[in-house]
């Protein structure tokens, strides 16, 4: 007879207080971890930029993953600064995958692992199976294949690290870069004063609509504790689970290197990137409503990437904004409703602290 | 709080996959018998006695009827196997690609556009050493659509380190798949496999096929071990980039492997003889090669055909053999070579299309000249023949044209064309 498949659950950390995107009415200045598992199966020794958001988003969810895990890794920016023959960064075991293959090929590890174990060809426990592919596998050339992956309900967590843009290649868009963000696909110039002209995919609501059987949940860097229970709750979730984690890109978006965890904050504070949870069980979602609301420009003028935005991108910025904050369930303050004026705003790099315009070419 | 594996350094609690009790039960009741079946079905049973781990699916005539057999047995519960439908054939590959590298035995295959849709995968998984089956039923590509059977969707993956070989019977794809697992697997060759049949001609008609003990494929076939897998238990990183310097020799590795392959086949075809008593040529089937002044190459169900024309030209006199590639990749040049010493004229039969190729005509021809440019003495005259191209048979009567032409060559001292389309010329 077949042998049982055993589980893992894995315990989630204490929240209250703590760097998690909970609602916590003394504020977002409680930054401090609990104590964290020692082990880092993402240890040093890896070749990513400083400040790099995908780094710090790898460290956390294989440290809450912990030393049991197999990871797989679609070709981008985390495949290439990550691996390089005769050097790894991981503990655990690691493969990289083709771009496109980032839910296929886990899907894969997912079934051999249950028939190996069933049959009797693997002492188990199941391992934690987790692949973590950039946006442009995620959103953009693997999503069917992650998509496909969801909707057979392979045990394993897929989480996208969202740098909002194809930056191994050298920075261009892809389906998650945001309206007016500058890259080398969606330069600014005289006839596209703007550069990005579409909005983004909303990646996470797709997954989250389209598998309902699947958790799925968003996650900034600026959460830690957030994300690691979220990677920990997909892990324990029997079936399916995507997380999609907002990375900050120093190089791609042109900011101080300090401010990547900052970033991560502020992109929810300014209502530009809503932090969810999707519960299969009630098929509902929980939105997290952070206890400070800015306006766009606080996080906007941070970036180089949009330093040639002119005030109606700006405001249209804006309208996107207070869009996600009404559907999340927040009111919209009356100064950032005014702000969907364009006559309220000026060109953002004439903005006391924003950063230089980008006219950078990438790698 | 995860610490490392509990298991850590634990064998597998099992030496060998266990079978699921109806699937005991149902590989008992066929053992000794002999069954009709088709291609397909052929394939399907080698996979279920290979008690394979990880099969992925997509649909696409023709292959498409050895998944749904296969699906069958999963449903039934003879066989205990996760059966991945992808979303298309590059994920189904990948998803194979996957499983196969955490230590799983995985299966999969396409046909025509199918297997040039998954393309990516092909120089993937070889590079990465990992033994993956893939079955191939042949079929044209497009344009036009077209569901007959033509070799060029498999031959054009033919450089990417794959084990590559054709089956001419029901009989030989249950046997080679078998065959090919066994070599695939070997420590020494570790290369993912095509299983390639001609699509309708032996995918889509039956013939007699004989089923053996289960214990008897286990015996042949020993449990799939991956010697590096994906294990949290000894930790390893698949795939990593590589510096320019570096790509040489992983290059000349995986050139080295497809060499080393070549004893093993060897070795694992004798094996295969002695374990189930069917006897196969290494690489070459050589067929009234002996005396003959002309020979023709071919490989796969066309060759059933060539044998009986070929029967009936030496009934008229004319000395004519034939020589069939039981394996295209590695190919078997020193095989070939000995099989075609002292034929004056060989004219390559290609299924294929090789369009603006050394020959104008077809991919085989390039390989087959190479071979024979090499043989000691006088080189026999090399032409190729455009035949059975879209589907179409290859008749009796074409084959007799064909010997006409090779004929003629070796009259005038010299071949009149490196390619002639069959049907188009005088």
């Amino acid at each position: 007879m077949a042998f049982e498949v055993i589980r893992h659950q894995l315990p989630l950390f204490e929240e209250e207080g703590r760097s998690a995107a909970t609602d916590d009415s003394r504020g977002r200045d409680l930054h401090y971890l609990p104590d964290l598992p020692e082990e880092d199966p993402y240890a040093a020794g890896h070749r990513t930029c400083a400040g790099c958001g995908p780094a710090i988003q790898y460290r956390w969810v294989l440290k809450a993953a912990g030393q049991d895990t197999v990871v797989a890794g679609p070709t981008g920016c985390m495949y290439v600064a990550n691996s390089t023959y005769l050097c790894t960064p991981y503990t655990v075991p690691w493969a990289h995958t083709p771009i496109a293959s980032g839910g296929s090929f886990t899907s894969g590890m997912a079934a051999g692992y249950e028939a190996m174990i069933r049959k009797g060809r693997y002492p188990g426990p199941y391992p934690n199976i987790v692949v973590m592919a950039g946006d442009g596998s995620a959103a953009d050339i693997g999503i069917g294949s992650i998509s496909g992956a969801l909707y057979r309900n392979h045990d394993a967590l897929f989480v996208c690290y969202d740098n909002e843009c194809y930056a191994n290649t050298g920075i261009q868009t892809s389906p998650t870069t945001p309206y007016a963000g500058m890259t080398t696909f969606t330069p600014f110039g005289k006839a596209i004063p703007e550069g990005k002209k579409l909005p983004p995919k909303n990646l996470a609501k797709m997954m989250a609509e389209g598998h309902p059987h699947c958790y799925v949940a968003t996650t900034t860097v600026g959460y830690p504790v957030d994300l690691m229970n979220k990677t920990r709750k997909g892990l324990n979730h029997v079936g399916a689970a995507f997380l999609h984690c907002y990375t900050p890109c120093q190089k791609g978006w042109v900011y101080q290197t300090s401010m990547t965890v900052e970033l991560g904050r502020r992109v929810v504070e300014c209502g530009l990137f809503p932090v969810w949870e999707y519960d299969p069980q009630e098929r509902t979602y929980h939105y997290f409503h952070p206890p400070v609301q800015r306006p766009v420009t606080d996080y906007l003028a941070m970036q180089g990437r949009f330093g040639h935005m002119l005030a109606e991108h700006v405001a249209t910025t804006q309208v996107g904004a207070n869009r996600h904050w009404e559907a999340i369930g927040m009111d919209v303050p009356k100064t950032l409703r005014e702000g969907e004026d364009p006559a309220r705003h000026q060109r953002l790099h004439d903005e006391e602290y924003s950063m230089p315009l980008n006219r950078g070419v990438g790698a | 709080m995860t610490t490392l594996h509990a298991d850590a350094g634990r064998p597998p609690r099992l030496q060998r996959a266990i079978r699921t009790p109806d699937g005991e039960e149902f590989l008992r009741g066929l053992a000794g018998t002999r069954v009709r079946q088709n291609g397909c079905a052929a394939a399907a049973y080698a996979a279920l006695y290979a008690n394979v781990d990880v099969i992925t699916a997509y649909p696409i005539r023709p292959y498409t009827a050895i998944m749904m057999n296969l699906a069958q047995f999963v449903a039934d519960g003879i066989l205990d196997a996760e059966y991945i439908h992808a979303d298309g054939e590059h994920s189904q590959f990948s998803a194979a690609f996957g499983a196969a590298s955490c230590g799983a035995r995985a299966y999969t295959g396409s046909s025509g556009v199918g297997v040039t849709y998954g393309y990516e995968l092909y120089s993937i998984i070889s590079g990465a050493r990992v033994p993956v089956q893939m079955a191939i039923a042949d079929r044209t590509l497009d344009p036009p659509g077209d569901f007959g059977s033509e070799h060029t969707d498999a031959l054009c993956t033919r450089d990417m380190g794959w084990l590559m070989g054709w089956a001419a019977t029901p009989q030989e794809v249950f046997d080679k798949s078998l065959l090919a697992f066994a070599i695939g697997e070997d420590p020494r060759v570790l290369l993912p496999q095509m299983v390639v049949q001609d699509g309708y001609f032996v995918s889509h008609i039956a013939g007699e096929v004989d089923m053996p003990a289960a214990e008897q494929v286990d015996e042949f076939l020993p449990p799939y071990q991956l010697p590096f897998p994906l294990d949290p238990r000894r930790p390893v990183s698949h795939g990593p980039q590589i510096h320019p310097e570096q790509g040489p020799p992983l290059q000349l590795e995986r050139a080295r492997a497809m060499e080393d392959a070549i004893p093993v086949i060897r070795e694992k075809t004798d094996e295969f003889a002695r374990t189930f008593g069917r006897k196969y040529p290494h690489f070459v089937e050589s067929y009234l090669l002996e005396d003959a002044e002309l020979a023709i190459v071919i490989s796969g169900g066309h060759a059933v055909t060539c044998r009986a024309a070929i029967n009936r030209l030496r009934a008229q006199g004319i000395k004519i053999g034939m020589a069939r590639l039981l394996w295209v990749r590695p190919f078997p040049s020193d095989d070939l070579r000995e099989a075609l010493q002292g034929v004056q004229a060989v004219g390559v039969v290609e299924t294929n299309l090789g369009l603006g190729g050394a020959s104008y005509g077809g991919i085989l021809s390039a390989d087959v000249t190479t071979a024979l440019y090499h043989l000691p003495g006088s080189r026999p005259l090399v032409t190729s023949f455009m035949a059975g191209l879209g589907g179409e048979t290859v008749p009796m009567a074409e084959f007799d044209w064909m010997a006409g032409k090779l004929g003629q060559a070796v009259e005038r001292g010299h071949v009149e064309k490196a390619a002639h389309w069959v049907g188009f010329e005088d």
